[in-house]
């Protein structure tokens, strides 16, 4: 058994930092898994997460924005139509029920008015929204410029496979 | 989180490594030129790489970086005799040039030449500015020599200093890419330190604790922009280039020097931090150089005659609980540097990411750790060169800009981001 740092005179950091040391780390951890949300603002998005949600995910939810609105006719403050990848209808503001992050992903900036809607209601609720551009070689400057004021982090990545690493990093 | 092969995939940077060979892709920092000031100075040890290496200068002032051991019984060149054209083994006097060829073994014969057929291994070493450069990789692949700016205007606008940090590389790195930490970890040093204070730029740090983040490509490697809450309908956006393997600048504030960071791996458990302080246009003042030398800024005092930390894990890095109470520093450490690296000492010697939570606005983090996967994966499987090698990738500049809302950050300030000589950087 490693001696405390009292007994032996070494300062508490240079036991403390050593390798030996580190294999006392609690091994494992209790907690409740983060409660992801993932939406595809466009097709191409779509398709990337269709992919994407193949892969073993600890409760994140897939989905992709059907546009349709309720209860107001602007387009922002209104609640907005999701599906699931299976095509089953949801509401956005059932889906952030108990959600901790919202991932928004865009391949055009046809996904403007959507980042817009879902930011909003992130916003309303104090769900930290992420955003990713898959650039593919296009400019998109218009959706990284409307997912900007919506989106606490944005990746303009021109890769495909970041979408999976940042959600696999977050433990979605 | 990352699995645990691919954290010893990104942290191993041995001989025979994934991440070994991508950082024997670059020119590499490995000595202050000041470490062999002149010719015939003494021998220095280098470990760079996981591999043991001497430096050394000839009489003609060549630089040489060899196997620190004398291929005949294994002893330590480091104590050899710097003479003339090489270095003579303290051992049995054993010489060796600056390109590891052996030139005599005086035990033989005069007319033998045994020791043609004698040579250690070698790298090239040249001088750069305030450092050493060294490439370990295949010489049919050597690339351009570097053209960091920093290294390269005159003397008198540009100070660098190294230190030992007894970690992996790899935590040490994250930590500059990571500009969420600073409102917390280095929020007294904006309010008091000489080479910090007075910019407009600090101002929107201290009143927006919450930055959003940006991450987006480049060439080289990613810039990362923060942005704050400025003046009505604008963001003040300070952008950090990450180039790699290993190279970070922070944004800079006023007028003052800019500055950044290379991580060189000793070992898998130690580091060289190199760290740069520049000005493009003017030379430092005197009291820049002084604030400097004196472990303001990212710099940081020493162990006399050594290249350790004054404050390092030994001496609990002089911890002040009453400056922490007072308010005076977040954790108790005194400077930047030392506040960065006690922490990711504290982490292990290599930290086991496989019990990370990370959180979004860690997408830097995340988005560089695919970049360096994907070099290393790429080189290995295709011979595929990886990003930053190119020198063009290294002509770069961080930035600190206000900007109205709607403006993407990379396109305005796409010139700002590179080297312009004669053009000062974009502060605030």
């Amino acid at each position: 058994m490693t001696p405390l740092p009292q007994q032996t005179g070494l300062s508490h950091c240079s036991v403390a930092a050593s390798a030996a040391e580190a294999g006392y780390r609690i091994d494992g951890f209790e907690f409740i898994p983060r409660s992801t949300r993932v939406i595809a603002l466009d097709d191409g998005a779509e398709q990337l997460l269709q992919d994407c949600s193949r892969l073993p995910w600890a409760g994140a939810h897939f989905l992709a924005f059907e546009g349709a609105q309720r209860g107001s006719g602007d387009g922002l403050t209104g609640d907005s139509a999701l599906r699931t990848l299976d095509g089953e209808a949801v509401w956005l503001s059932e889906e952030l029920v108990g959600a901790d992050v919202t991932v928004m992903v865009a391949t055009t900036d046809a996904a403007a008015p959507r980042a817009a809607a879902i930011g909003q209601a992130c916003a309303v609720n104090g769900i930290m929204t992420a955003g990713v551009v898959v650039q593919s070689g296009r400019d998109a400057s218009r959706v990284t410029s409307s997912l900007r004021p919506y989106a606490m982090v944005l990746l303009v990545s021109a890769e495909i496979d970041d979408v999976p690493a940042v959600l696999v990093a977050l433990r979605a | 989180m990352l699995k645990p092969q691919i954290n010893d995939l990104l942290t191993q940077t041995g001989p025979g490594t994934a991440t070994g060979a991508v950082f024997r892709s670059y020119w590499l920092p490995v000595l202050l030129a000041e470490e062999l000031p002149e010719p015939g100075s003494p021998p220095v040890r280098v470990k760079v790489l996981s591999e043991r290496l001497v430096a050394f200068r000839d009489d003609d002032g060549n630089y040489g970086l060899i196997d620190e051991f004398c291929p005949h019984r294994g002893v330590s060149l480091w104590f050899g005799k710097n003479e003339g054209n090489g270095l003579r083994c303290a051992y049995h006097g054993w010489k060796f040039d600056v390109g590891g060829r052996c030139l005599e073994v005086p035990s033989e014969p005069p007319e033998s030449r045994f020791c043609d057929k004698v040579t250690v291994t070698s790298y090239p070493l040249v001088r750069i500015g305030d450092l050493l450069w060294t490439y370990m990789g295949n010489p049919d692949a050597q690339p351009p020599l570097p053209e960091w700016e920093f290294a390269l205007v005159p003397a008198e606008q540009t100070f660098t200093s190294k230190r030992w940090q007894e970690s992996n590389w790899l935590q040490a790195m994250e930590g500059g890419i990571d500009s969420s930490h600073v409102s917390w970890l280095h929020s007294g040093g904006l309010k008091s330190d000489p080479l910090f204070k007075g910019a407009k730029g600090n101002e929107y740090n201290l009143s927006d604790m919450r930055p959003f983040f940006e991450v987006a490509d480049a060439d080289g490697g990613l810039f990362i922009g923060a942005r704050r809450n400025a003046e009505e309908g604008h963001y003040y956006w300070r952008i950090t280039p990450f180039v790699l393997p290993s190279f970070t600048m922070i944004p800079p504030r006023g007028d003052h020097p800019v500055h950044g960071h290379f991580w060189i791996p000793i070992d898998d458990e130690n580091c060289w931090v190199y760290t740069f302080d520049y000005h493009p246009v003017r030379p430092l003042t005197p009291e820049e150089r002084q604030a400097m030398k004196d472990g303001h800024g990212v710099h940081n005092e020493y162990e006399p005659d050594t290249f350790r930390p004054l404050q390092n894990k030994d001496n609990d890095y002089m911890m002040d609980r009453d400056a922490q109470r007072r308010g005076e520093t977040f954790s108790g450490i005194k400077g930047i540097a030392m506040q960065d690296a006690s922490l990711q000492e504290s982490m292990g010697p290599i930290v086991d990411r496989s019990k990370e939570r990370l959180v979004s606005t860690d997408t830097g983090i995340i988005k560089a750790r695919q970049r360096l996967r994907r070099a290393a994966e790429e080189l290995r499987d295709h011979g595929t060169k990886p990003p930053g090698v190119d020198p063009a990738h290294q002509r770069v500049r961080s930035a600190a800009v206000v900007l109205p809302k709607d403006e993407d950050f990379i396109v305005a300030c796409r010139e700002m981001l590179k080297v312009q000589p004669g053009v000062r950087q974009a502060s605030v």
